[in-house]
């Protein structure tokens, strides 16, 4: 089944007279766990930006899980999409301690269930003893791992990954790769990632992208264009 | 904006905080434009009277009052700002920010306690008579001129200009300094040829915000008995009783005002040095000797004069008056004053967070909507009080039915005789100071953990109590006080807009200074003073955090 449907996307920030993405279309299956490669600036976070409603398209259709949530005549609102997001700096909220920043996520949960789904993400992610941790005293490496958390607490159909490695260290980069690939399979999580470093998605994704090629060729290096263009 | 932009931001961004947003820009709108209307109105015999007679001279004194306010604001403010920057003498800490207090005292107390101690029994007078056996002649001393008003405002506002200049000095300009010291220049010429220069737009800003406050000073002005554009306005509708004039002098005014915004803006656009974030602070170049006393003297006698003297002068008064003053008469006034001010900011607060949430979003229509409701910054508190008299008046008179129906009279003044007037005068006024706090916070945490929130299923209000809220807790509260404190100065705007029988602290202040009675005075300016203070420290605290 397809969890998510881009037909036809096309998107340009106010002002610009070149569109960042133009008539972009691109499919995931359930399980898939998608890399997508570009230069800065080639449009990569906004195309999850488009997926995940922050962003309103100029053109075009996306379809998550089945239902439409941006087209022609609707726009659904980024609460209400079913998707997660972890943000290239995390985002954990400062004021609020691990496990608030986990619960945050799980108030459409009865209340029962909402601790024991907190446990259960920390026990995923290996964090169990953090959760009364506030984000700035975590690593970088831990901040990332409860963002994961985070994102996949409410159980979204769909997780988006925007550069999640940029902010670690070189030398653990190794081992938390292979830590979220594993994480990610063990929750079964249908993924897109967007980075800029082929090794990510050498190491992580099932199938990848590569952004900011002139449309219709294959080659490795990156055109000079910026138009976007999906290229299987 | 295109048909097409418009309907995605009807579908991606509109709710119901875009609505209270228009609904409060439309009431801050409302009276400005009631004013800017009364200029394609017909007007009256009393005004050609006005023009011919009166406008000429009371726009020289206006324009003569800018010009040499702002030059000698400008020359004081950058040179002190320079000299506490880049160099370290006896007491630099202390003047870093002792300078600021002249700031804390409304021009119009200083130009009473002035004006009062240079007199013929005032404390200067008498001490040479009596001590030194020396007749001063008085002409020397007398203030209540155009040069004793602009002697004032110099003293009293040039801080705005030394606020801004010391601040871009000390962050942004050492590579610029040190490659000039490197070049071989001296000192004189580094600061001719390097400081002036790239000063300018924080000169230019800083001297824009005093020439508004010259422009809108009705205080000052008229306790001196200098005619002014604002102090015409006020002549007009309450001597010769001529709304209408007075509205369109307003107009006039308002109109010259708005076109300084551009020009100033214009003048600014192309001129933005891009100065790099990262620079370092200024190394401070110690000295001794001469030049270390030259220039202690220096700083010392702009903070006696702006700050030290006139408190001392007023505590030695609050001293002869206290037991007359101080009672239950002065606490109601207290307590009516904070009341007012605390309304006043909570509204203001209320639609700053609510306007600067939905500002956030930088679309075009959200740069509008901040500019529209800032709009009254710019704009002298005797303008937008005539304006908001002017709406209120004809609001009464249109629900006059209505209040009949409701047996209230014939024609009651409802409106325009309640609180509400002075409340929503305020707000039009210092909506600016409270947006800019807010959206100061807003910028420093980021569209990220909004963003974050919403993915995790919160709506735009839930995230702004959840999240957006606690983390501009502190915004809000320096947005507070600073609101706060302008509110509790404002002079034209309460003198124009209370109740009858309702006094503020500065309507009460002046009230006294103009019957003659400057002892009893004393007491509710140095409350002023205080509360001023209180937000001079504020910017301090604000003003570390951020060099943290």
């Amino acid at each position: 089944m397809n969890i998510l449907t881009i037909q036809n996307l096309t998107f340009s920030f106010p002002k610009a007279r070149v569109p960042v993405i133009e008539n972009f279309s691109f499919k995931v299956d359930e399980g898939e766990i998608v890399g997508i490669l570009g230069q800065s600036g080639s449009g990569k976070s906004t195309l999850l930006r488009l997926i995940s409603g922050l962003e309103i398209p100029r053109s075009g259709r996306i379809e998550i899980a089945g239902t439409e949530a941006a087209g022609e005549k609707t726009f659904v609102q980024p609460e209400d999409r079913g998707v997660g997001m972890v943000f290239q700096d995390y985002a954990l909220f400062p004021h609020m301690s691990v496990k608030d920043n986990l619960l945050f996520g799980l108030s459409r949960l009865p209340r029962k269930e909402r601790y024991p789904r907190v446990r259960e993400m920390l026990e995923l992610v290996q964090m169990t003893d953090y959760e009364k941790r506030y984000p700035h005293e975590l690593s970088g490496g831990q901040q990332q791992r409860i963002a994961l958390a985070r994102a996949l607490a409410p159980k979204p159909k769909l997780l988006l990954m925007d550069e999640p490695f940029s902010n670690l260290d070189a030398n653990l980069k190794g081992s938390i790769r292979d830590e979220l690939l594993m994480i990610l399979k063990k929750a079964n999580m249908t993924c897109i990632m967007v980075t800029h470093d082929k090794e990510d998605v050498e190491a992580i994704c099932g199938r990848s992208n590569v952004f900011g090629k002139a449309e219709g060729t294959a080659c490795e290096t990156p055109g000079k264009e910026s138009k976007l263009t999906f290229v299987r | 904006m295109n048909t097409e932009s418009v309907k995605h931001f009807f579908r991606k961004d509109f709710n119901g905080w875009w609505l209270v947003s228009l609904i409060g820009a439309a009431i801050i709108l409302l009276p400005i434009l009631f004013i800017f209307f009364s200029i394609f109105q017909e007007p009256n015999e009393n005004w050609f009277q006005i023009r011919e007679y009166l406008l000429k001279n009371y726009a020289a004194n206006s324009i003569i009052l800018v010009v040499l306010t702002g030059l000698f604001t400008a020359i004081l403010g950058v040179s002190l700002a320079w000299l506490v920057a880049a160099y370290d003498f006896p007491l630099r800490r202390f003047f870093s920010w002792g300078l600021i207090l002249p700031l804390a005292i409304p021009p119009y107390i200083a130009a009473y306690t002035y004006r009062t101690m240079l007199s013929y029994t005032g404390v200067v007078q008498v001490t040479l008579r009596n001590k030194f056996d020396y007749q001063i002649n008085p002409e020397w001393l007398s203030i209540s001129s155009l040069r004793g008003a602009v002697f004032i405002f110099t003293i009293f506002l040039f801080p705005y200009v030394y606020i801004i200049c010391r601040a871009f000095l000390e962050n942004q300009s050492s590579s610029f300094l040190e490659n000039a010291r490197l070049l071989g220049r001296k000192p004189f010429s580094i600061f001719v040829r390097i400081v002036l220069p790239l000063s300018r737009p924080a000169i230019v800003a800083g001297a824009v915000l005093v020439i508004y406050e010259v422009l809108s000073d009705y205080g000052v002005t008229s306790y001196f008995g200098i005619h002014t554009i604002t102090t015409a306005i006020f002549q007009t509708w309450f001597g010769m009783y001529d709304a209408d004039s007075a509205m369109r002098l307003a107009a006039w005014l308002m109109v010259v005002i708005v076109g300084l915004f551009f020009i100033e803006k214009l003048l600014r656009q192309g001129r933005r040095y891009n100065i790099s974030s990262k620079s370092r602070p200024l190394v401070r170049k110690k000295i001794k000797g001469l030049q270390a006393a030259a220039v202690f003297s220096y700083c010392s006698a702009i903070f006696l004069l702006g700050f030290f003297i006139p408190v001392v002068q007023l505590l030695a008064w609050t001293r002869l008056t206290f037991a007359k003053v101080w009672n239950d008469t002065f606490f109601t006034l207290l307590k009516q004053t904070v009341f007012v001010g605390m309304i006043s900011t909570l509204l203001i607060l209320l639609f700053a967070v609510i306007i600067a949430n939905v500002t956030r979003s930088h679309s075009n229509g959200a740069y509008i909507l901040s500019k529209l409701a800032t709009a009254g910054y710019s704009i002298p508190g005797a303008i937008i009080a005539i304006g908001i008299l002017a709406l209120f008046i004809e609001l009464d008179s249109l629900l006059a039915p209505f209040y009949a129906y409701m047996g209230w009279g014939k024609a009651p003044l409802i409106l325009s005789l309640s609180l509400g007037m002075l409340v929503i005068g305020y707000t039009i006024r210092f909506m600016a100071t409270g947006y800019n706090a807010v959206e100061i916070g807003f910028e420093k945490i980021g569209p990220k953990y909004t963003e974050a929130s919403r993915m995790l299923g919160f709506g735009v209000t839930k995230t702004f109590f959840k999240v957006d809220l606690p983390l501009i807790k502190g915004a809000l509260f320096s947005g507070f006080i600073l609101t706060f404190v302008e509110i509790i100065k404002e002079l034209p705007l309460a003198l124009l807009l209370r109740p009858f029988n309702f006094d503020t602290l500065a309507t009460k202040t002046y009230q006294y200074a103009k019957d003659e009675m400057i002892h009893e005075a004393a007491i509710p300016s140095l409350m002023i003073i205080l509360i001023s203070v209180l937000s001079v420290a504020v910017f301090q605290m604000i003003d570390k955090k951020v060099k943290k």
